[in-house]
């Protein structure tokens, strides 16, 4: 007992411990360790909206027809010995949409959510829309409903939670089209009221050996785990096109440093703004490698190529990053044409961390998508017996909670997020939003640093607990679990193909 | 005085149970509202409608819960999800083949299989109604519902929320159903089922138990759930004394020593596992496996888990279906799916998947003026849904009459069987047990013949 006290570093008591003494002291010691116990969580605060979303509805009133629905009930119901106030002024909301000063003469449309039951009631003269200037938002990939949803996470960092099934299309392209798996029985732990209470979400980034080698003195020889741990699967990517800037890259800092995870930033950003620290990650052109040695905070660098050798692999710029630098060293590669070979060609010269790109679509150069991408290169480093030697980052069209697992699932250690911090900060985009390069967008004027922190806080709050949702419905106790496990997961198609085959007219592959 | 209380209580929206007025003008206001729509009195509500619910589906519901007929002018048959039911048709025979459209053609559905002296109970059509808890819903909804279903020779689920005591009046058509957080779970409640429902998860949540929010949880619903009035409450998952197939078979033990002549049924999502999770679920002594899909109905659950977790249900039906033929058992069990099942033509498509039968939910709600706007958990109000249905709010809950409640479902359910009737003349069968896992009737909608 007195042994585990001091493994866990509590004082032992002075002289030997008697039986009496025995509970109190076991007492001490359990206090003491409740005392320093720290469970990972992130803390999430609603926050008042800056720039809120257009709402969902519009709501018109045909004011003649209200004014004369007034007139009429209060002729029906009124008598002086019972005036039925309750009925004349009752409202076919419960939302308070026509709970203003002046009622339904000016409705309050931002409360609507859409239940109809005024138009139901009052067809006449009351009309419910979906608002255009919502619709509109995004794009094809990044739809209004993605926007609204990484809005409405970082606002409340809270799962959302609706009643009624499920409202969307049978599967779909890309991620839809991929269903994560349940156990009937099975779950995380027996502890807690769901098991999800224990579930771990860090990773490590990094390095670990495939085996241990000892001396003869039974002393560690060979390679070491050269790697460090954060508490989620995900971390914050170099924002895309003209969103970048210091101010941006400040609060992304923070938020990074406080959910403990990671801060892709533009290296020449994070020079200029002494924003070098453990939880940031320098990003240098190939040709830049030298300046590795200006980020000595630094836990991970990463190269990536120069514009003159777009599909090439420099292992000139990676061994001279190494050189001047104790970071771990990763490679930043885009799914362009050869990009198997140039990973498989970075990780030979010793690259520990790859970070593969696709473009804001989750598109790669050829047009495949994400899933089957990840799941390539996860294939590749296991066929060559090196997954565990290797970190894969990756990133592009993760614009959903349910991204993060189903990219994890394909073969990704973590997931890099791009998009969903600009549209969790209230920013708005225009035109498309496919290629990195290209997104143009706008952040609000006033980015307050704390306002925006919580945001950011609070989305990846939301995220991770609804990963937390996925794995424990899987009964999965750790996300590290979760890389490669494809058998977790069920292809719609695939499914399709066994339930409709030999149906006439019928002719598989997603048809 | 006490008129200008009554002014500023009626001007502030007070909560308090609807005088006879507001509730006669409020229910006439719906109802008419809803039978101006669903007979194209008025445009169809621009914000009405989804892919799955598609704004004429859910005004074909309405009409037919109105007039107990299909309707002309609307698609009562599919919606737009793109895929599943949606993409599937019949091959009718030629029309010089079709049989009568009459009472004839046979729409009864046996529920045990097993032969072992238990309850032997067929209900007239291959349909029930699926667990809805009281506290996720009120009594009035909950007894249209299952005087409905004792019209109809057919069943209605409890849901896990205990057994309102209005229900004995009609508990020959009530399941009683054993959820993982036991509520309302007792001696007399399982003794007074024709049938048990083990639910083990629900397809809208699977693997994620249910949640009821504190403001739904008011004394009655604590009362039956034996729980603190206005404190929200968990249902866990899974099942805490369940590890095993092995544990599964003691729960339906025990169940049969309290209620020996009761069928069993499980209730279980769907896994990639599915068709192993319903062999074993037979063989520990089910009469029934429940399949509910990835798509079904809730009163509350992460948008996370409705869109992800487990597979549609038009993808587990022939899994299963197949899975338990190639076991030999498919003929001493009772194949019943839910989760997206909407309209006769899913019914019909699930049963020529391989399915026995179905389970309704959503679409009873829908027959009663539900729009699918998803406040059901209480939304920004807390109040629950403003048309009465899932909610306990003493003045929303009076919304829906039981009266009214029970003719719409009855209406909906003469539809119902006529289109089925009609689906299944139209393919030269006079039996409902005819069309199971004939596939062979089925036609799939290729994307670029539906474009």
């Amino acid at each position: 007992m007195l042994e585990s006290a001091a493994h866990v570093g509590l004082q032992a008591p002075d002289g030997p411990l008697s039986l009496d003494k025995f509970g109190a002291e076991s007492a001490r010691i359990g206090r003491e360790v409740a005392d320093g116990y720290h469970r990972y969580h992130i803390d999430t605060e609603e926050v008042d909206d800056v720039n809120p979303l257009p709402h969902r509805f519009l709501v018109t009133v045909g004011k003649v027809g209200l004014a004369k629905l007034i007139t009429k009930e209060a002729m029906t119901y009124f008598r002086p010995w019972d005036p039925h106030f309750d009925v004349i002024l009752s409202r076919p909301c419960t939302y308070g949409v026509f709970s203003g000063p002046l009622g339904g003469f000016i409705p309050r449309p931002k409360l609507c959510v859409g239940c109809l039951r005024c138009e139901v009631q009052h067809p006449e003269f009351v009309k419910v829309l979906p608002n255009p200037e919502l619709l509109k938002m995004g794009d094809s990939y990044t739809t209004h409903g993605h926007i609204a949803a990484i809005d409405e996470e970082a606002k409340k960092g809270m799962v959302p939670v609706r009643g009624q099934g499920y409202r969307g299309r049978f599967g779909g392209p890309g991620f839809d089209g991929m269903l994560t798996d349940m156990s009937e029985i099975v779950r995380p732990s027996r502890d807690g009221i769901h098991g999800r209470e224990l579930i771990g979400t860090a990773v490590d980034i990094g390095s670990k050996p495939m085996h241990l080698s000892f001396d003869s003195d039974g002393k560690l020889s060979g390679s070491t785990p050269e790697m460090f741990t954060i508490q989620v699967p995900f971390v914050f990517d170099l924002p895309p096109g003209d969103l970048d800037s210091p101010r941006l890259a400040k609060v992304v800092e923070s938020t990074s440093r406080r959910i403990d995870t990671l801060a892709c930033l533009d290296a020449h950003t994070v020079a200029k703004n002494r924003l070098d620290a453990p939880n940031v990650v320098p990003v240098l052109d190939n040709a830049e490698a030298f300046r590795a040695s200006e980020f000595p905070r630094a836990r991970l660098i990463e190269l990536r190529s120069t514009p003159d050798r777009p599909w090439g692999w420099d292992a000139g710029g990676f061994d001279l990053a190494r050189e001047v630098s104790d970071a771990i060293i990763g490679i930043r590669i885009h799914f362009e044409e050869g990009w198997q070979d140039r990973m498989t060609k970075a990780v030979e010269s010793g690259a520990k961390v790859i970070h593969l790109l696709a473009d804001l679509h989750g598109r790669g150069s050829d047009g495949t998508f994400v899933t089957e991408l990840f799941k390539e290169a996860h294939m590749i480093l296991l066929e060559q017996g090196r997954r565990d030697t290797v970190t894969l980052l990756g990133g592009g069209g993760i614009v959903g909670a349910d991204h993060v697992p189903k990219a994890i699932i394909s073969g990704l250690d973590a997931v890099a997020l791009d998009l969903p911090v600009l549209f969790a900060l209230q920013g708005r985009s225009n035109g498309s939003l496919r290629q990195r390069a290209k997104v143009t967008g706008t952040l609000p004027r006033e980015l307050d640093r704390e306002w925006a922190e919580q945001r950011l806080t609070n989305l990846c709050g939301s995220w991770r607990d609804q990963l937390l949702e996925i794995l424990g419905a899987m009964g999965i106790r750790e996300v590290r679990r979760l890389r490669g496990e494809f058998g977790r997961s069920m292809v719609v198609r695939h499914l399709e193909d066994e339930a409709f085959e030999g149906i006439a007219g019928y002719v598989g592959g997603g048809s | 005085m006490a008129l200008l209380q009554e002014l500023m209580d009626a001007y502030e929206g007070k909560i308090v149970k609807p005088s006879d007025a507001l509730l006669h003008k409020t229910t006439t206001l719906l109802q008419d509202g809803m039978n101006a729509r669903a007979f194209g009195e008025f445009e169809k509500p621009e914000a009405l409608g989804d892919a799955r619910w598609t704004d004429e589906l859910i005004l074909s519901t309405w009409y037919m819960a109105e007039t107990g007929k299909v309707p002309d002018e609307l698609n009562f048959k599919t919606g737009e999800s793109d895929g599943g039911f949606d993409r599937l048709d019949f091959q009718f025979l030629q029309e010089d083949d079709w049989l009568e459209h009459s009472d004839a053609i046979d729409t009864k559905l046996p529920l045990n299989r097993r032969g072992d002296g238990k309850n032997e109970i067929e209900i007239d059509i291959p349909w029930y109604g699926g667990g809805m808890s009281y506290g996720s819903v009120s009594v009035n909804v909950m007894m249209s519902r299952a005087k409905n279903a004792k019209h109809w020779n057919t069943l209605m689920s409890t849901g896990e929320g205990g057994y309102p005591p209005e229900l004995y009046e009609v508990k020959e058509n009530v399941i009683t159903q054993v959820a993982t957080g036991y509520f309302g779970v007792e001696e007399e409640t399982i003794q007074a089922a024709p049938i048990i429902e083990f639910k083990y998860a629900q397809g809208a949540k699977p693997g994620l138990g249910g949640h009821l929010l504190a403001a739904k949880a008011g004394e009655e619903v604590a009362k039956l759930r034996g729980s603190v009035p206005f404190v929200s409450l968990f249902s866990p998952f899974p099942f805490h004394s369940t590890y095993s197939v092995e544990d599964h078979s003691k729960h339906l033990d025990w169940i049969e020593t309290v209620n020996p002549k009761a069928l069993l049924s499980v209730k279980v999502s769907t896994p990639h596992d599915v068709d192993m999770v319903a062999v074993g679920s037979y063989y520990a002594g089910a009469h029934i496996i429940h399949l509910d899909g990835g798509y079904g109905g809730t009163g509350a659950a992460p948008e996370i888990a409705k869109k992800n977790i487990a597979m549609p249900i038009e993808l587990a039906i022939p899994k299963v279906h197949k899975f338990l033929q190639k076991e030999g058992v498919r003929d001493k069990v009772t194949l019943i799916a839910s989760g997206g099942v909407r309209t006769a033509d899913d019914i019909a498509k699930a049963i020529a998947l391989g399915a026995d039968g179905c389970v309704l939910g959503t679409t009873d709600l829908v027959g009663m003026g539900c729009t699918r706007c998803s406040n059901c958990e209480g939304g920004p109000s807390g109040r629950g849904c403003p048309w009465g249905l899932t909610t306990t709010d003493i003045e929303l809950q009076e919304w829906v009459q039981q009266d009214w409640g029970s003719r719409r479902l009855d209406n909906l359910y003469t539809a119902l069987q006529w289109r089925l009737r009609d689906i299944l003349r139209k393919l030269g069968l006079s039996n409902v047990r005819e069309l199971r896992g004939r596939t062979d009737l089925l036609s799939y909608i290729s994307k670029e013949a539906g474009e």
